[in-house]
């Protein structure tokens, strides 16, 4: 296989492209999928006081400002050396938990449903959140912007200001909540774990009703035998804020448990040619390539990942819902744990089932009687020197790092973001969806992209760079290349100007 | 009285992706205490960027734009309408969320109380992938221009000026 190596002025043009690239017989030998990166955070950074860090990073992105605010307040945490009380760690879970609901609602309703519902053929102006209302009744339109509302409004009371929040801070949380408060975000809770519980009926109704959308779930384009990641707690149960990270093998074994602080012990990154963007892996079993399998080090963080690195959930509605799914996909029980489910598409209903348990750990955590706690700020009295933070993004394991000097001024950072983690099994699943569609010279341009798009659409990648600018949307590229490297098809939808 | 806002789109910290909160902030500066519009700023997008909108009767949006081989500071005064056409339908492909022209669609199909009157004022960018609180020389240019468009808007006045283009 002959490498291709880009030349890497042509990466510069802050859209996602995919390449193809086809062998003599006209079938696909290659596919690479190239995301903008943003360059230069560390120097952004550097010389910086660190307490700025929760309300810097939550600029990083405009889809999971929470996730990086709460990664960076743990670092801080960990930086000067503070241990949060307990009433403080349950007040940042419950925050967190409203977040997850939202973020998990939108990416259902707006991003990945439509594929279900509608199905992958529909018209693509169809194809979106209105095709999914127009569908399933616009009174689901209407639940779905009233659940981003009331957790919207949770999080800025809390935050202390909408989308960006700015309540981290070491060791504690600026504000706390009264009891009126209290009972009102409980009555949001409640309304929560409906909602999840409706969302995961109308999965189950639409997708589980349809022989089709299953043999899609099920078939080999969209699979993936890898390595999975997530956050526990000491029972092994899904966690988002805190825990320990595991990792479990392809069948199963658990492959190593460690303490976020370590990451660089156990994940190295490997660096591709052709992209700037580095591709973690598993260090204990080493780069092979963009393979899946026991052998290669690609290891997977996404919701479907989180479940199958856990052995269960901690909430009891969340748990059935885990329990059918594992059941419904074929996953047999080996030594107490259900094995994983390789199949990509059904991430799309673990996030149903994180959502439902994000409902109902908010619940859990608002009817704490610690919850209305005044006490949430403690005073720091130690050197800072270094720290890591770690929470689990909806996109996957996110960890922030700070070193600074004794005044607490920052000298070096590195983040692992959610999607990151992700790299190498979404180029994996792009290139399989590529060759299940190119065969043999015949390029499938209708449907073709779309096919591609819900490969790595079910990872549901953070490109927020893209999503700033106008238009709105990802623009996004697919350029085949024959053997002789002549291009033979472009799709595009990038704005041309006339 | 119509209840305006002016909404600066963008990332401050990601080079000219911060033109529309500078704009914004300008804006601010420059108008009277009492001046019954409300200036805003958000580095989000879709649904949520909708959901800022509720309750105004104009809105005038302020945002970085990327064009292949467009030239860096050009500014757009674009209606909504432009946007759509703009807004391939083709794809759904997404970062996360759905554009502003679908999130807007939503919002009125569920009867929420959406500004009739959007304006669009839109910046070619340069740089959006370098980590920076500056604007490119010919970003920085364009910021002024802007400013005196949105400001003889509020009054009124379509704020097109010299040099500025409304279409593609």
């Amino acid at each position: 296989m002959k490498r291709i190596t880009i030349d890497p002025i042509t990466r510069l043009e802050g859209h996602g492209k995919i390449e193809i690239f086809l062998n003599d017989e006209g079938d696909v030998a290659n596919a690479y999928f190239m995301i903008p990166e943003l360059r230069g955070f560390e120097r952004f950074c550097v010389g910086r006081p660190a307490e700025e860090m929760p309300r810097i990073t939550n600029r990083i992105c405009g889809v999971c400002p929470e996730a990086h605010h709460m990664a960076s307040t743990k670092a801080l945490d960990a930086l000067f050396h503070v241990e949060p009380s307990s009433a403080v760690k349950k007040l940042r879970e419950m925050f967190y938990s409203a977040f997850y609901v939202t973020d998990h609602t939108t990416h259902f309703y707006a991003l990945g449903g439509p594929d279900f519902v509608l199905g992958p053929d529909a018209p693509a102006a169809e194809r979106n959140i209105l095709g999914v209302i127009h569908k399933v009744g616009v009174e689901i339109g209407k639940q779905v912007i009233d659940c981003r509302q009331r957790n919207h409004h949770v999080i800025e009371m809390l935050g202390g200001r909408g989308v960006h929040p700015v309540a981290g801070m070491p060791g504690g949380w600026s504000r706390a909540i009264t009891e009126e408060e209290r009972q009102e975000i409980e009555e949001i809770a409640k309304a929560n774990v409906d909602f999840a519980l409706f969302s995961l009926k109308l999965f189950e109704d639409i997708v589980l009703g349809n022989q089709e959308y299953v043999d899609m779930i099920l078939s080999d384009a969209y699979t993936h035998r890898t390595y999975y990641m997530g956050t526990v707690d000491e029972h092994n149960h899904v966690n988002f804020y805190d825990g320990m990270i595991r990792v479990v093998d392809p069948d199963g074994k658990e492959f190593v448990k460690y303490h976020p602080k370590d990451y660089t012990q156990h994940v190295a990154e490997h660096v591709e040619p052709w992209t700037y963007l580095k591709f973690p892996y598993l260090k204990a079993v080493g780069w092979k390539g963009f393979v899946d399998g026991k052998d290669s080090g690609v290891y997977c963080a996404t919701p479907l990942s989180r479940l199958n690195a856990a052995d269960g959930m901690a909430t009891p509605r969340a748990r059935e819902a885990y329990e059918k799914m594992y059941e419904t996909l074929g996953s047999k029980k080996v030594n107490g744990r259900y094995q994983p489910v390789h199949y990509r598409l059904a991430t799309h209903w673990a996030r149903l089932i994180e959502l439902l348990y994000a409902a109902e750990r908010m619940l859990e955590l608002i009817q704490d009687p610690e919850i209305t706690d005044p006490n949430v700020r403690v005073e720091v009295t130690s050197t800072p020197d270094e720290g890591v933070g770690c929470v689990e993004a909806p996109r996957g394991t996110l960890t922030h790092h700070y070193w600074t000097d004794e005044n607490g001024i920052l000298t070096r950072v590195n983040l692992i973001v959610g999607t990151t983690n992700n790299y190498a099994p979404i180029a994996m699943s792009v290139k399989k969806a590529a060759q299940s569609l190119i065969k043999k010279g015949t390029v499938i341009t209708d449907g073709l992209l779309n096919r591609i798009e819900m490969a790595f659409r079910a990872y549901d990648p953070c490109m927020a760079c893209a999503t700033h600018s106008l238009p709105g949307q990802m623009p996004l590229e697919v350029t085949i290349y024959d053997a002789q490297g002549r291009v033979v098809e472009r799709l595009s939808q990038y704005v041309e100007r006339v | 009285m119509k209840r305006t806002l002016i909404l600066g789109v963008g990332n401050p910290i990601l080079t000219d992706d911060g033109v529309g909160v500078r704009v914004a902030e300008a804006v601010r500066e420059a108008l009277p205490a009492d001046a019954p519009v409300d200036v805003r700023e958000a580095s989000v997008g879709g649904l949520t960027l909708m959901e800022t909108m509720v309750g105004y009767d104009r809105v005038i949006l302020i945002d970085a734009f990327l064009s292949r081989g467009g030239i860096p500071g050009t500014i757009r005064r674009l209606s909504l309408e432009d946007l759509r056409t703009i807004s391939p339908t083709r794809h759904s492909a997404s970062a996360h969320d759905t554009s502003l022209v679908t999130a807007l669609e939503m919002g009125r199909r569920m009867g929420l109380p959406l500004p009739d009157e959007i304006v669009i004022y839109a910046v070619e960018a340069e740089n959006v992938t370098d980590f920076g609180e500056g604007l490119t020389p010919a970003v920085a240019a364009a910021v002024p221009q802007v400013v005196a468009a949105v400001l003889s808007e509020i009054h009124g006045h379509e704020g097109v000026l010299p040099g500025m283009q409304t279409s593609f």
